[in-house]
């Protein structure tokens, strides 16, 4: 057969170039880690137990088995290998998020990294960002932060400029996530990129608390201009604080009247015969080049959301 | 009763007993924590637009609203009066709730009268609407400035800039979603 197609295309005007644009972010990315001495592993899709959250929700795939929401207990249990540096692109998969940011499944590059801490990594994906944003494109944010560091800020300190209280120190979740969603986001979203870190120590999820001060756990986000774009904890390494953190989960799930999960076993032993001290970061790169080249839904980024299935 | 995963552009909303349209809403999860959809709502009695932020899971009562298609007759004081193009039956509205559609408004135009819980609340205008300038002063000769206006009045008594080309008796198009001059037509 041959011929032009007579129906309408069902991609959009330059969808060749997105995905080009994706390959060559997919091709640095590998590069910067493999620079940097990582080694590219690769976890399933399909597991048995999705990990315990209270706000996250696993897709079923199958008596017993659930699409992953994160790689995150089984790349951990790849550091019991002693290679100190690991990082894959994987897909994740989270039920009922749909929207102009979410999509039930979206590309994460996970990295860990052994003997550092948060603010290592948080140092690391700095320059990770810096090498993206190098050499063929040019926005003027790009150009707004050359040569200067990325905004650093802690929760309270954003919620002390910008809502008037410290959620470390009175803790009130309800009243955090709706400031965040009424009057932290508009100011993220002035922000070219900023790190918000420390968070309050109920939202310490898979994140070791800090040394001197436990209202707070050693985890970081990155927002560039209001888009979450990465998230990595100084991860918590002590199997009875995290199987404690796991069943405390597992009961707010319970009140919540939502699905109890269960816990891993496997990666809680992982745990107790010893994993490094290390830190970790997700990043999605569909949100990434989103903030990148300026698009506003994720779908427009994706070549299958699933309005294109 | 609705939830808020129902939430989508266009749909309508009592409020407060107001009746109000989604113009805008986006899914969000702020440190992975509880998720809200955030909402851009327009009443639709008062034309204000403001930003709501729902829980994921909150409940919301939708508006019933209906729209019937309607002629316009004519305007007696404040009184405005339609005929409802299906069931012939005549209804009156108020100046204040014909709002800013009475500025295009002429003999036996087609619009649409938003029904909120039975009541006739405000009126739908095609984006376009050919009026006659009934009043605008002759060009100024030399005036040659490109873009140049002046004020110029229609039939329905509602003035506009148009460009200093158009005379008396003209009729234009305006877009009534600006107020604005779009072009001349040949009538």
């Amino acid at each position: 057969m041959s011929g032009v197609p007579t129906v309408a295309h069902p991609f959009p005007d330059n969808f060749k170039q997105l995905l080009i644009t994706r390959h060559t972010i997919s091709k640095k990315i590998r590069s910067f880690f493999y620079d940097a001495g990582y080694v590219e592993v690769e976890t399933p899709c399909r597991v048995k137990c999705p990990g315990i959250d209270p706000y996250i929700d696993a897709i079923p795939a199958g008596t017993g088995f659930y699409l992953a929401t994160s790689p995150e207990l089984q790349m951990k249990r790849l550091l019991t290998l002693e290679i100190p540096r690991i990082y894959q692109i994987t897909h994740a998969f989270r039920s009922n998020e749909h929207g102009s940011l979410h999509n039930s499944e979206f590309s994460l590059l996970e990295w860990y990294r052994t003997g550092t801490d948060y603010w290592g990594i948080m140092e690391e994906t700095e320059q990770l960002l810096r090498y993206l944003l190098e050499g063929d494109f040019e926005n003027q944010d790009t150009k707004l932060i050359h040569n200067v560091p990325f905004q650093r800020m802690s929760v309270d300190e954003l919620f002390r400029e910008r809502a008037g209280w410290e959620p470390s120190k009175v803790w009130d979740e309800d009243r955090f996530f709706l400031d965040w969603v009424d009057k932290i986001d508009p100011y993220l979203a002035t922000q070219p990129f900023i790190f918000i870190y420390d968070f309050p120590a109920p939202l310490s999820s898979l994140a070791k608390l800090k040394n001197d001060n436990h209202l707070v756990c050693e985890r970081f986000e990155l927002f560039m201009r209001g888009l979450e774009i990465a998230n990595a904890f100084t991860e918590l390494t002590d199997p009875l604080e995290q199987e404690e953190r796991f069943k405390k989960a597992l009961g707010k799930r319970r009140m919540m009247k939502k699905e109890e999960y269960k816990i891993d076993e496997k990666f809680l032993d992982a745990l107790r015969r010893g994993i490094p001290e290390c830190s970790g970061v997700a990043l999605g790169i569909d949100r990434l080049i989103m903030g990148l080249y300026g698009y506003t839904e994720i779908g427009m980024v994706q070549a299958f959301p699933e309005t294109r299935l | 009763m609705i939830e808020t995963s129902d939430i989508r552009k266009n749909l309508k909303l009592q409020i407060d007993g107001d009746p109000w349209v989604v113009v805008d809403f986006q899914f969000v999860k702020p440190g992975k924590g509880q998720a809200f959809t955030r909402t851009k709502i327009k009443n639709l009695i008062t034309g204000n637009v403001i930003e709501r932020t729902y829980r994921s899971g909150e409940k919301l009562e939708e508006a019933y609203i209906e729209e019937h298609e309607m002629a316009f007759l004519y305007a007696q004081g404040d009184v405005f009066h339609f005929m409802n193009n299906q069931t012939y039956e005549q209804i009156e509205m108020t100046a204040e709730q014909a709002g800013d559609a009475k500025s295009y408004l002429t003999e036996n135009m087609t619009v649409e009268v938003v029904y909120f819980n039975s009541k006739p609340i405000t009126i739908t205008l095609p984006n376009f609407v050919e009026l006659q300038i009934v009043h605008t002063e002759p060009a100024i000769k030399g005036d040659t400035v490109s873009g140049a206006t002046k004020t110029a009045e229609v039939s329905t008594g509602f003035k506009l800039q148009v460009p200093v080309f158009i005379s008396n008796g003209e009729w234009i198009v305006i877009d009534t979603r600006t107020g604005g001059y779009v072009e001349r037509v040949k009538r």
